[in-house]
């Protein structure tokens, strides 16, 4: 992979006359070369492991012991596992509440960074980045100390206004906004740039067009605005439909008392923390790989559902 | 201009990547060169791994010890499972007792330690613990470091405000019986409206179930985890604690527990030896505060470690030279003194280095004799590959419920079910 | 209602300020509030009221932090890291986006295509196999093991080609080619400097996604001497004396470098993600 970017080759003036031919093959070989880098790692460290790993999937794999050929028993065993029906309820909850109110929220926000005559432009773009540079180990461990049950500093502004500690690693519901809290965090402000940047690509004349005739704001929003982000909203959806699906350390990392698990009945375990328990605290290779190509189905099922769906959906005509 | 300099950096590191993507296999053997005086040696937190090897280089100058405290024990557990799947060991590593029947079940991934003059020492450990190691075809994979002899810490100076005794012997009169123990706490938390013990996942459950002769194995290996009256008797024991309020409802080793700790929440925890430094390091303003009782039913034993050499050590006899040092009679009996990790090795159960040995931090307590006392005739239980497994689905199914959120009716049959999950079978 | 409408020349109106602070807001409180940890004692996280303002105890639990984990080692390894996979993706992407937009070659549109479509595919699922390669390699416990992998970005690909399409016309890569000079010397000397810009934001989110990546460095990396920072501070919680004070500390220190170099390149990345990220 080195060979095509010889790095003596690029210090050297313009070539004197060379012989032809061998600069013909060069000259042929030369985009393969550039392009040869990523085929070459994808296809190591991305295709080859993806199809091992419908391999491994029909073994009892034992990283330190036997390797048994068991067919489908892998994925038969995970049809009946609750533990896998658990993990995957709890990552389309995760991911739907945070993937709504990040996309909704980015595209309010959008929409405000988008007056021309906003002040303070530059600082309230570069603020909602900050969250995106904050690494989730970081977010996970002040977020999950904010939210905490006895002595975080949500639950004591809560029992100030008088209200009951709610308890959110324990339950189910309250450890799973706990993380989609996290997710939408850290993402709107990355999305409502996305967003942003699309918007300003219409034409300011329509928006004074559209005035002109009498619509407002709303109107200007549902029937300018709205389907000029189409083709943003369905990048994000999928993207955060890929992403979402894959939440691992989030979940690590918040309920401390149970690793891997997330609570003690599992109440915010994700699919992809599912396969790193079995595969790297539990050692069951096989099953791991297993549940990793579920979860492949999963994401390219919904993401192509998404997809489908988000390029269906038109704005109604009015 | 700048960004060329950068990039002429990037196409030498690329270049160089690319040979150590080739070279990488013979590079790895060429590392351990000067080997002869040095060993790689991977332990856990919480147990002083520093103060042994500092103890050990003040007598052998000459060793190098290149020591990793990996994680907790579990994590150090299946820190040492991929490094065995990939290759790169380090020359010694501790496991925990819990840990170790897995590794066990594989004594091909490690080095028989007969050959190294285990046979000749194995005589010196408890006979129950020594047993752990040895694998079905004869041979030991492991020298035992400690034990976890087990007992209760308690706060006096918040028992003084609760109106109950504070003097360690009489505090253990309080508690002869688990329920005893619940009485107890009724009576703390009616006197102060405030938790009496942390958790009953732990503090209670995991204190009775390891106070049997049959855990969740027959001493034939045997899975009796469901019919094992032990068992169910600690599941129900910690459901009483639950049902009496008592706990903080805290899991052990979490952030609201080292909280709630140093804010005298609660004032009782289930403490096996290596529990103490735990507490010392979690509330290091609560010294003087704690003592520590005799635990209700007297004995028991819960945890305890044992250090292991890996078939791909590149320095197996430095690493046997350590343990050979250290894990003595005598090297136990040191640490001991250092570090509070309770002997294997009965013989120096009656000297008085152990016998007198009092800890400050607990108001005093004669920490060497309570807790070898609940060692005395101790009848051993075999500890499975799955206990760890089985374990960890019966204190989270007790956790549920201590949170709300189960029913305490349900919470035996959903356990035993998980661990049919978990477990496969 | 006022009657003015939110038009693009019309003035803004005080509750689109109030939910734009209210936002902001919330983007750096978390950040505050793990800095005042970070700079009090351990008792202040679960000091009830909470403290406000930053004590002076920053340096001790820094100390602490410093002699808990090799946090040093631990920023080493990650600007080693993450360094390598920002200018190395963005070389590899410009070049190979480059190629796709300004060379022919046979099977160029299919291959394209192809990368595309790996965008789609979540290799990281593949995680059990992809530790058993690297076992083979011999790279457990490497930072290699981490950078490699790293340095195929197909997205980068398809950004690069887009910016070079746009960017450069084919009139200048012709008039360099009659020049005499090479496909290298013409990306390298012509192309290159033009989509430079490009190329370093792409670094740049290559630089924060590696620095901030957790799974992989886990599975990957053993000895405290590689970890990486996200590692590092996941083993500062992983003590027996949980201390929530060293591990706001050892967040707040992991994410500092990444606020330093934000605060010089943050517009930057803010117009480099608004403007190339997505084009619909």
């Amino acid at each position: 992979m080195t060979t095509s970017i010889s790095p003596t080759k690029a210090g050297l003036p313009p070539a004197p006359p060379v012989d032809a031919a061998r600069r013909g093959f060069t000259e042929i070989i030369a985009p393969y070369a550039y392009i040869t880098p990523f085929f070459v790692i994808f296809a190591v460290f991305g295709l080859i492991p993806l199809l091992f790993t419908f391999y491994v999937a029909l073994f009892d794999w034992n990283p330190i012991g036997e390797h048994v050929f068991v067919g489908l028993d892998n994925f038969s065993g995970l049809l009946g596992d609750t533990r896998f029906w658990n993990a995957a309820r709890n990552t389309v909850s995760i991911w739907l509440l945070s993937t709504v109110p990040q996309l909704l929220i980015a595209l309010v926000l959008a929409h405000m960074l988008n007056h021309v005559r906003l002040r303070l432009a530059v600082f309230f773009r570069m603020t909602m980045l900050v969250p995106y540079i904050t690494s989730v180990a970081a977010t996970a461990i002040v977020f999950a100390q904010m939210f905490d049950r006895d002595y975080g500093l949500l639950n004591w502004l809560l029992s100030l206004m008088g209200f009951e500690h709610i308890d959110f690693n324990q339950s189910v519901m309250g450890s799973h906004v706990l993380i989609a809290v996290m997710v939408t965090w850290r993402w709107f402000g990355y999305t409502a740039l996305l967003y942003l940047a699309s918007l300003q690509a219409v034409p300011r004349a329509i928006y004074e067009a559209a005035a002109v005739d009498g619509a407002g704001g709303v109107r200007q929003f549902l029937h300018i605005s709205l389907p000029a982000l189409r083709p943003v909203i369905v990048f994000t959806i999928v993207t955060s439909t890929i992403g979402g699906l894959q939440i691992f350390t989030e979940p690590l990392l918040i309920n401390r008392g149970t690793p891997n698990i997330c609570g003690p009945i599992r109440q915010c375990q994700t699919l992809t923390l599912f396969l790193f328990e079995q595969g790297f605290t539990q050692f069951r290779f096989g099953y791991a790989a297993a549940i990793g190509v579920a979860l492949f189905v999963m994401v390219v099922a919904l993401a192509g559902l998404n997809y489908f769906l988000s390029t269906r959906i038109r704005p109604v005509k009015g | 201009m700048k960004f060329r300099n950068v990039s002429a950096v990037v196409l030498t590191v690329t270049a160089a990547l690319g040979m150590a993507a080739c070279s990488g296999s013979s590079s790895e053997t060429s590392s351990g060169a000067s080997a002869g005086s040095s060993f790689e040696f991977w332990s856990f937190t919480g147990i002083d791994a520093k103060g042994s090897a500092a103890e050990y280089k003040a007598k052998r100058p000459d060793v190098e010890i290149k020591l990793t405290e990996v994680g907790n024990a579990q994590e150090t557990a299946q820190a040492l499972t991929t490094a065995l799947a990939g290759g790169k060991v380090p020359d010694l590593v501790l496991i925990q007792g819990d840990d170790l029947p897995k590794f066990v079940q594989q004594p091909q991934n490690f080095v028989d330690l007969r050959t190294l003059g285990a046979d000749k020492i194995k005589g010196d450990y408890l006979d129950w613990v020594i047993s752990q190691p040895t694998a079905k075809d004869g041979s030991i994979i492991g020298i035992p470091t400690d034990v976890g002899g087990m007992a209760i810490a308690y706060r006096a100076d918040l028992f003084k405000k609760a109106g109950l005794p504070t003097d360690r012997e009489e505090v253990a009169k309080l508690w002869p019986t688990w329920d005893a123990f619940i009485e107890t706490g009724k009576k703390y938390t009616a006197a102060t409206g405030k938790a009496f013990v942390d958790n009953a996942a732990t503090s209670v459950y995991s204190q009775v179930v390891n106070q049997g002769e049959e855990k969740y194995y027959d001493p034939a290996g045997n899975l009796v985890y469901e019919q094992s009256p032990q068992v169910k008797a600690a599941f129900d024991q910690a459901l009483k604690a639950v049902a009496a309020g008592i706990t903080a409802k805290q899991s052990t080793f979490t952030e609201g527990w080292s909280a709630a700790m140093k804010k005298g929440d609660f004032a009782v925890i289930a403490a096996p030896v290596w529990m103490l430094g735990s507490i010392r390091d979690n509330a290091p303003d609560t010294k003087g505060e704690w003592d520590i009782a005799t635990i209700p039913g007297g004995s028991g034993n819960w945890g305890g470690s044992f250090l292991a050499i890996p078939k791909g050590a590149k320095n197996p006899k430095a690493a046997w030279e350590y343990i050979a040092a250290t894990q003595s009679p005598q090297g136990q009996l040191d640490h001991f003194a250092q570090a509070r990790s309770l002997p294997a090795t009965p013989s120096v159960y009656k000297d008085p280095k152990l016998t007198s040995a009092k800890d400050e931090f607990f108001s005093g307590a004669s920490i060497g004799t309570i807790y070898t006392d609940s060692l005395l005739g101790l009848k051993p239980f075999l500890i499975g590959p799955d206990s760890t497994t089985i374990g960890t689905e019966f204190t989270n199914a007790l956790t549920n419920v201590e949170q709300g959120k189960g029913d305490p009716a349900k919470a035996w049959d959903a356990a035993v079910t998980n661990i049919k999950a978990a477990i496969g079978g | 209602m006022r009657t003015t409408r939110p038009r693009s020349g019309d003035r803004v109106r005080w509750w689109a300020y109030a939910l734009l602070a209210l936002a902001a807001f919330a983007c750096l409180f978390p950040l505050y509030w793990m800095f005042i940890v970070a700079t009090t004692d351990t008792a202040t996280a679960i000091k009830l009221p909470p403290e406000i303002v930053p004590g002076g105890n920053f340096f001790h639990l820094a100390g602490l932090v410093f002699s808990t984990v090799p946090f040093v080692r631990s920023i080493v390894n990650s600007l080693v890291v993450a360094g390598t996979i920002g200018v190395g993706q963005a070389v590899l992407c410009a070049l190979a986006g480059f190629a796709f937009a300004k060379m022919r070659f046979r099977g160029r549109d299919a291959l394209f295509l192809f990368v595309v479509l790996t965008m789609t595919v979540p290799t990281q699922l593949a995680i059990v196999p992809q530790y058993m390669i690297i076992s083979a390699l011999n790279w457990v416990d490497t930072l290699q093991a981490l950078i490699v992998p790293g340095l195929a970005n197909a997205f980068g690909i398809f950004w690069m080609r887009q910016h070079i399409s746009s960017a450069i016309s084919d009139e200048i890569l012709q008039a360099a080619r009659i020049d005499g000079a090479s496909t290298w010397q013409t990306f390298w000397h012509i192309a290159f400097p033009l989509v430079r810009p490009a190329a370093f934001v792409l670094g740049l989110l290559g630089f924060v996604t590696a620095w901030n990546d957790f799974l992989w460095p886990f599975v990957v990396l053993k000895s405290p001497e590689m970890y990486t920072v996200q590692i590092a501070i996941k083993a500062l919680q992983n003590s027996f004396n949980i201390d929530l004070g060293l591990a706001m500390s050892g967040s707040f220190l992991a994410t500092l470098p990444l606020l330093v170099l934000f605060v010089f390149v943050g517009r930057r990345m803010v117009a480099g993600i608004m403007n190339g990220a997505f084009k619909g």
